[in-house]
């Protein structure tokens, strides 16, 4: 008898050992829940020198049992607005929070009615995302919103296949705000030699804010034989502050390529790789909980400046002149020049 | 070297295989039948979620019993073979979690000695198991599916009791298994699968025993005899618990079990004697 009641002590011990905190379901209890998610998940607390538990102090006192759900939602989202980051969503029955500030507090620098009239002339190629023509002067100019995973490689192939004559070529990702990384890479792929190294990453691996995992080294390979490649010809990069996540971390990988420069404004930055968890009343929420480095090491999530900074010129736009393009074209001709 | 491994391996599963009725003095019947599930699911895995997921499941499970004349025919071996599929909705019914695994086991159990008549019978043994299969959390962006994979060797216990109900015969069994050792899968805290695909691997495999992999599975049936097969009942209670790297899955399933077996003789070219005795492994 006292073998088995050892062995179900036993057992009930081993299995205690799992346990998981519990917040009950209410206003209370669900605030506490998600403070506690980004407390030991988020990943850039001490990057951004960010104290969570004042933020605690200051939020935690506006929560109590009487607070109805659109009013705790409310009051969340402010408090996730206190991380500035746009890959943070609290998603409820009504509506998801967003951080706006890193686009919405600067200058939107793309016009697309301006692209479309004046540079694609209504009459671009377009196929899977990717819209291309050739520009005067044999400038290749591609337009890519974004990192969908509708664009294969067979869409890249022909975009650059019709634009292999051009002496140099414009990648527009203004308002590219990010999605697939694996369709970043493959883009990225077309304009490289050889294995290089494209960045690290490290995971959240406590609870600790600065419990973080050895930063993890990995690379692009160049794209496979028989692929159209664009490995000497200078290229033009476009971004503005809604150039985002994947798309920044497309700028993050180009901009150390030697034929490549980037034009236009700051991107808005997001290297952090976002995750999805859950409160109580099961609202979900989606927080960066992995830091991607680029290739020196650095932080990209608060943006990478251009290797020429220029604004859209509303006066030149009102006359039909994108001046990121124009600078872009102007800057592609000098080196076409400069190489002839 | 490694061809005497590997002839040394064939002739023990040839030893240990009891459907080669080379003796015909004994006869070694297979009891081997299919089983549905269907019950309960209650899951929770903080890598997806920390919020419990309550739902169903079914399964559709294989087993094959039959003595082995091993060790002067005192051991039984046993495969069995899982297919589980559940769906689970959290208590605000705003998102679904579905679960898929796939579970082969073998054991071996030796069969306790109470008594030649006595109509209890009581074998314990070792079991081996895989399992591969993983949580789906549909709206989950980055980390929408934990990937469950594990071997394992443990212990089994089976105990079961032939009696008579309405004049048909009907066998009462109740067996239990547990890992006590072996290897399962898991990914860091907040370690994406997209880290994994660019190459990081290490500290995905981890040591398992019940202090950090516990599994206790239960299942009571009763099969009743109808001519040469038999009808079998059931519940099936199954609790699981793992925690890694910070990351804790649990598992509970409440199932009620239907399913036929039949008991069957593998043919021989030669006949058997008369008075041969017949080894059931159940019945």
């Amino acid at each position: 008898m006292k073998k088995l009641l050892s062995i179900i002590l036993i057992v009930i011990a081993f299995t205690s050992c799992h346990s998981v905190e519990e917040y009950p379901n209410d206003p209370p209890g669900n605030f506490d829940a998600l403070w506690h998610i980004i407390d030991r998940h988020y990943c850039f607390l001490e990057h951004k020198g960010i104290d969570w538990d004042s933020v605690y102090s200051v939020y935690r006192p506006q929560v109590t049992d009487k607070t109805n759900y659109m009013d705790l939602f409310l009051i969340c989202s402010d408090m996730l607005g206190e991380l500035k980051d746009g890959h943070v969503n609290l998603t409820s029955w009504f509506s998801t929070s967003y951080y706006k500030k890193w686009w919405s507090d600067y200058p939107q620098n793309f016009d697309e009615r301006l692209v479309e009239e004046h540079y694609f002339h209504f009459n671009e190629f377009s196929r899977n995302g990717l819209s291309y023509c050739m520009l005067p002067d044999s400038i290749g100019y591609i337009r890519y919103p974004q990192f969908t995973s509708a664009t294969g490689e067979g869409t890249i192939d022909w975009a650059l296949a019709l634009l292999r004559k051009c002496k140099g070529l414009i990648i527009d990702i203004r308002d590219n705000g990010g999605g697939v990384l694996t369709v970043s890479e493959m883009f990225v792929r077309r304009f490289i030699k050889e294995q290089t190294l494209a960045g690290y990453i490290s995971h959240k691996n406590g609870t600790g804010h600065s419990d973080f995992s050895e930063p993890y080294a990995y690379y692009y390979d160049p794209a496979e034989s028989g692929r159209i490649t664009w490995l000497d010809k200078p290229v033009a990069v476009l971004v503005n502050r809604s150039t985002y996540s994947a798309a920044n971390q497309f700028v993050s990988v180009m901009r150390y390529l030697p034929n490549v420069t980037i034009v236009g404004d700051r991107t808005g930055g997001g290297s952090g790789m976002p995750f999805t968890s859950e409160i109580p009343c099961g609202w979900s929420v989606r927080f960066s909980s992995s830091i991607i480095y680029d290739a020196q090491m650095e932080i990209t999530e608060d943006g990478i400046e251009p290797d020429i900074k220029v604004d859209l010129d509303a006066d030149a736009a009102a006359n039909g002149h994108d001046t990121i393009i124009d600078t872009a074209v102007a800057h592609l001709l000098s080196l076409i020049g400069s190489n002839q | 070297m490694k061809n005497r491994l590997i002839i040394l391996l064939i002739s023990a599963i040839i030893a240990l295989n009891g459907s080669a009725q080379e003796a015909d003095s004994v006869l070694r019947p297979v009891v081997s039948g299919w089983m549905a599930e269907v019950g309960t699911s209650h899951l929770r895995d903080t890598y997806l979620t920390p919020v419990a997921y309550s739902g169903w499941h079914a399964a559709i499970d294989y087993e094959r019993l039959q003595v082995s004349k091993f060790d002067k025919n005192r051991w039984t071996m046993q495969v069995r073979a899982a297919v589980n599929l559940g769906s689970t909705e959290n208590e605000g019914k705003t998102a679904t979690m579905w679960h898929f695994n796939f579970r082969p086991e073998w054991a071996l159990m030796r069969r306790l000695d109470i008594g030649a008549l006595s109509p209890l019978k009581l074998a314990v043994g070792s079991m081996v198991s895989g399992n591969v299969g993983g949580l789906y959390l549909l709206r989950n962006s980055n980390n929408p599916v934990s990937v469950q994979a594990s071997a394992t060797v443990g212990a089994t216990a089976m105990a079961w009791y032939n009696t008579r109900l309405a004049n048909r015969q009907i066998t009462l069994r109740y067996q239990v298994d547990m890992p006590l050792v072996g290897a399962f899968f898991a990914p860091d805290y907040d370690q994406l699968y997209y880290e994994i695909y660019l190459g990081n691997h290490s500290g995905l495999c981890h040591v398992a025993w019940p202090g950090n992999f516990f599994r206790l599975n239960n299942m009571v049936t009763a099969d009743w005899r109808f001519g040469s097969n038999y009808l079998r009942l059931g519940y099936r209670l199954e609790v699981f618990s793992s925690k890694a790297s910070g990351i804790v899955s649990r598992r509970v399933e409440h199932s009620f079990v239907i399913g036929f077996t039949t008991e069957w003789l593998s043919l021989s070219s030669r006949k058997p004697q008369s008075d041969a005795e017949i080894l059931s492994p159940l019945y």
